[in-house]
């Protein structure tokens, strides 16, 4: 069963059939040839019961924040004004592609939309200030991965309804690893660049005049992180209602910056609404196969078959880990999530690990995911933008990056606690 | 045909708008809940409960938008080494297999709503709301999506019959990763027009 299961999935995938329509499929013929009561019948209440979720109504408010924050181009000067602060250090605008692509990637949640802004504001630098261009388009490819692990974050947000898991939490815990890989990356453009200096490109002169006059500028996006954040762990606010006060300040914010068109509104609308509907469908969708899955008893096979294989957790752990590295590279991130977490969780769970700390390195994962070739979408977005030269030079720039979320996946399964400290401490 | 797909489209972007104009709605309504409860430890209370009906709502009725735009998300890995005749024809399965989804979701959905309807349900929370209304205006979103599933198809076929594969591809086709990128690159140039033409 198990095995018929997977052959399905695949199969289903490989077809190109959309990720909700495929999910489906696979729990309607499962529950067709392998259940005893007919669980479709369980579907309309099951949909309405997933769609009212209070918890999931924070993902149109987030995705609707991003969009506002884009489309007001609040986003943009961040960048700008980052990229100023950051020039001084070895390899300059390289490592100030991490630091904004990191607060950009957060405060949007859109990877897409992060490689895609950042990239067109910096790719004219590359030969202007005579830069390596492969390391360089390496820097925002993997810069834009790192939104998802660090809150707000809108694929833990369908991790925790999805596994059940607190947010509040996982916000917690994504929040040390998301810096700690940040560094990680910045690490590996400065050793690059003291081992082959002429890939640093030229020093950039920057008045301090000019860098207080950009200062402003950083204000709007750090005035959300706090209100979003800090109302979440004041125990004002749940992640919900947090992302309802994001909405309202940013509303606030564009207004003030006199961006806050008509025509803006109704695009970032029916930006946001697009997203979510998408969204919604395949939860839906993988709220029924997860139900179905359980309920045929294909949960508790995966386990038995881990269970008699002998492994010990820690070396099933590693398998799984490789098998979402596999997996990643033909993958999207979001549904490769989706599509496997009601199969796998549980069984990470059983074997005595933490769902929070598992939830963290999943968001490693899908990162990972976003750059490693032959698909991975940070990696074809950052080569639409630059119109000219091979992909290639994307995949061997961004290399160095997957080494080191590797390195960070490794840190992370061998020390939990790099992620668990601050939800351990804080808030319990 | 292509004109009905047209107002199809019209049709499915207000019904999207819409759905938003809710959310923000629903985030004012929580954002003045917090202030009160925060002020004046007073609460007025439902505002998680009427947000849960906008989400439900709000995606049912951008459903068909998603489609129309092809934002549901497939996997291309072997898609884009296909012959784009084969690729067509996968199009238009996919068209079938979310037919068959949606079309189910709409029949149980519409005994969810049908109960509510027959006993007089409602939510077991303090405003007590009857949930035949927001489980209405859920199956009229999921009720449209379905007639633009068999709109879409209906179309492609005719087009993939007809030998017009590029037709299928336009309505129903993978979006590529270049697309979505000259989308956000059109906006990104969009906003570098508006703030030039700003004084």
């Amino acid at each position: 069963m198990i095995w018929i299961t997977i052959a399905l999935l695949i199969g289903l995938l490989a077809l190109s059939i959309p990720i909700a329509a495929a999910l489906a499929a696979l729990g309607l013929t499962l529950d067709y040839f392998y259940s005893f009561l007919p669980l479709r019948l369980a579907l309309g209440e099951m949909s309405w019961g997933v769609s009212t979720d209070f918890i999931l109504f924070a993902i149109p408010l987030f995705v609707l924040l991003g969009e506002l924050l884009l489309r007001s181009g609040i986003a943009e000067r961040m960048y700008g004004a980052m990229s100023q602060w950051l020039s001084w250090l070895p390899g300059g605008l390289m490592l100030s592609n991490i630091g904004p692509c990191t607060l950009f990637a957060a405060v949007s949640g859109s990877s897409v939309a992060t490689a895609a802004t950042i990239g067109t504001v910096a790719v004219g630098e590359i030969e202007r200030h005579g830069y390596n261009e492969r390391l360089f388009l390496g820097t925002i490819a993997a810069g834009g991965t790192l939104g998802i692990l660090i809150p707000p974050s809108i694929v833990m947000i369908v991790y925790g309804a999805l596994t059940e898991t607190s947010i509040p939490q996982l916000y917690l815990a994504g929040i040390i690893p998301g810096l700690v890989l940040a560094g990680f990356f910045m690490i590996t453009v400065i050793i690059a660049c003291v081992w082959r200096p002429a890939w640093g490109g030229d020093k950039i002169a920057i008045s301090w005049g000019q860098r207080w006059s950009t200062l402003p500028d950083l204000g709007p996006p750090l005035i959300i992180f706090v209100v979003v954040i800090g109302s979440i762990y004041s125990g004002l606010a749940t992640p919900t209602e947090s992302a309802a006060l994001g909405v309202l300040m940013a509303l606030v914010l564009a207004g003030w910056k006199g961006r806050l068109t008509a025509t803006m509104l109704r695009e970032a609308l029916e930006g946001t609404m697009r997203t979510t509907a998408m969204i919604m469908l395949i939860l839906i969708a993988a709220t029924f196969l997860s139900f179905v899955v359980t309920s045929v008893g294909i949960g508790r096979q995966v386990t038995e078959l881990i269970t008699d294989s002998g492994l010990t957790p820690m070396q099933t752990m590693w398998m799984i880990v490789g098998l979402y590295l596999v997996l990643g590279m033909f993958m999207e991130s979001l549904s490769m999530m989706i599509a496997t977490v009601p199969i796998i969780t549980p069984v990470v769970i059983s074997m005595g690990f933490d769902p929070i700390w598992f939830g963290v390195l999943m968001m490693l994962l899908l990162e990972t995911a976003l750059i490693t070739p032959p698909v991975g979408l940070n990696l074809f977005i950052v080569q639409g933008v630059r119109t000219k030269g091979q992909i290639r030079d994307v995949m061997i720039g961004s290399f160095p990056f997957v080494v080191a979320m590797l390195a960070m996946i490794v840190v992370l399964v061998l020390y939990p606690d790099l992620a668990m400290w601050l939800p351990n401490n804080v808030g319990r | 045909m292509d004109r009905t797909l047209d107002l199809a489209h019209r049709l499915a972007r207000f019904g999207a708008w819409s759905g938003g104009a809710l959310v923000v709605l629903a985030a004012v309504v929580i954002g003045v809940d917090i202030a009160l409860r925060k002020l004046f430890v007073l609460s007025i209370g439902g505002a998680s409960e009427l947000s849960g009906y906008v989400l439900a709502i709000g995606s049912s009725w951008a459903f068909a938008l998603a489609l129309l735009d092809r934002a549901h998300i497939r996997i291309d890995s072997l898609y884009v080494v296909l012959p784009t005749r084969i690729c067509a024809a996968l199009d238009i399965l996919g068209l079938v297999v979310m037919l068959a989804f949606a079309g189910l979701l709409t029949w149980q959905g519409w005994h969810v709503f049908y109960q509510s309807f027959q006993f007089g349900s409602r939510a077991l929370t303090p405003i007590a709301t009857p949930l035949l209304y927001p489980q209405f205006l859920w199956l009229v979103g999921l009720v449209y999506f379905v007639v633009v599933i068999v709109l879409l198809l209906a179309r492609a076929s005719h087009a993939f019959v007809t030998g017009d594969i590029a037709t299928v591809q336009r309505i129903a086709g993978s979006r590529t990763g270049k697309e979505d990128l000259e989308e956000e690159l059109e906006s990104l140039r969009r906003r570098a027009d508006g703030t030039e033409a700003r004084p």
